[in-house]
């Protein structure tokens, strides 16, 4: 190990809360925009392993917001560069890439050995799906979305349905008419590792039962709760 | 009687962020979303006073309203 590679999650993350992401086994579905920067931040903080899921290949519009996007990597698989990238960047890290869109079928396979999974996916119908996967695996799920200047964020564990109440509804999001520049995905994407950690290091995350609606045009950051349906 | 109805999201462009309204009596969350030309199938989820409901609910004095669009992207 690099020495001194660490050093700077000190305190803010204690020794065993270090060795605790070392040990730790993430898979990211989606690699996008969110899925990218979600990837970046896991492998600079130092988990174990990584599982990329994505049956895209990278195209020239995805400049803009994918920090897995260069002009050389244009026409790559999306997996296989933020493979690259993650082994430039933190060569202790263990990537795995799966060349595959996300179905329920493969969940199993997909998050074999995996702790927790976030959601980066930029369909509405397969994030539903994922949860209930998720679920039914009894994995922690973090999900992130974004649309022009807006964003939503939380966090689904076993029984929570937060994703279906929130996503359950519309075939398409607005994201198809108003685009996705550059900031909205990482910021959301940092907000989705900060919940992520929490739960890898064993802390209460933030956001269970609840989303965060961000909106980066006011600058309003606001919580709403999804209570469990047996108390509404 | 008198709502609160909150917009979000893309919902706020070329209307507004919050807004109070006069509605009959027996008013649902559907007409709300007439005058806002906004079609039930456009909301992702709507909250009424917190609690997530759907175009059919029958709202009363005071309630606040708050719609979301699908927000879906990666």
């Amino acid at each position: 190990m690099l020495e001194g590679r660490y050093v700077r999650n000190q305190e803010t993350l204690t020794d065993q809360d270090q060795n605790k992401l070392l040990a730790s086994s993430v898979a990211i579905v989606g690699c996008g925009g969110l899925g990218g920067y979600i990837a970046e931040e896991l492998a600079r903080i130092g988990v174990r392993r990584l599982v990329l899921i994505d049956g895209d290949r990278l195209e020239v519009s995805n400049l803009n917001r994918q920090i897995m996007a260069t002009e050389a990597s244009i026409g790559q698989w999306k997996v296989e560069a933020a493979r690259d990238r993650l082994q430039r960047v933190n060569s202790e890290v263990k990537v795995e890439i799966i060349k595959e869109w996300f179905a329920e079928e493969r969940g199993t396979d997909f998050f074999s050995e995996v702790d927790l999974v976030f959601d980066a996916l930029d369909s509405l119908a397969t994030r539903v799906v994922l949860e209930r996967v998720c679920h039914q695996l009894k994995l922690p799920l973090v999900f992130a979305s974004i649309a022009g200047w807006y964003g939503q964020i939380g966090v689904s564990l076993p029984g929570d349905f937060s994703v279906l109440r929130l996503y359950g509804h519309g075939d398409r999001g607005v994201e198809s008419k108003w685009g996705n520049p550059a900031f909205t995905p990482a910021v959301l994407a940092s907000l989705s590792v900060a919940e992520g950690v929490k739960l890898l290091i064993g802390r209460i995350p933030a956001l269970r039962r609840a989303w965060l609606q961000v909106d980066l045009l006011t600058m309003e950051f606001e919580r709403f709760e999804l209570p469990s349906f047996e108390s509404i | 009687m008198r709502v609160t109805v909150k917009l979000f999201a893309t919902f706020r462009d070329g209307r507004f962020k919050v807004e109070e309204r006069e509605l009959q009596e027996e008013s649902k969350v559907l007409n709300i979303l007439e005058p806002l030309n906004i079609k039930p199938e456009e909301v992702a989820i709507c909250l009424v006073n917190g609690r997530d409901v759907n175009a059919q609910h029958l709202l009363k004095d005071g309630d606040t309203i708050a719609l979301f669009p699908p927000v879906g992207g990666g």
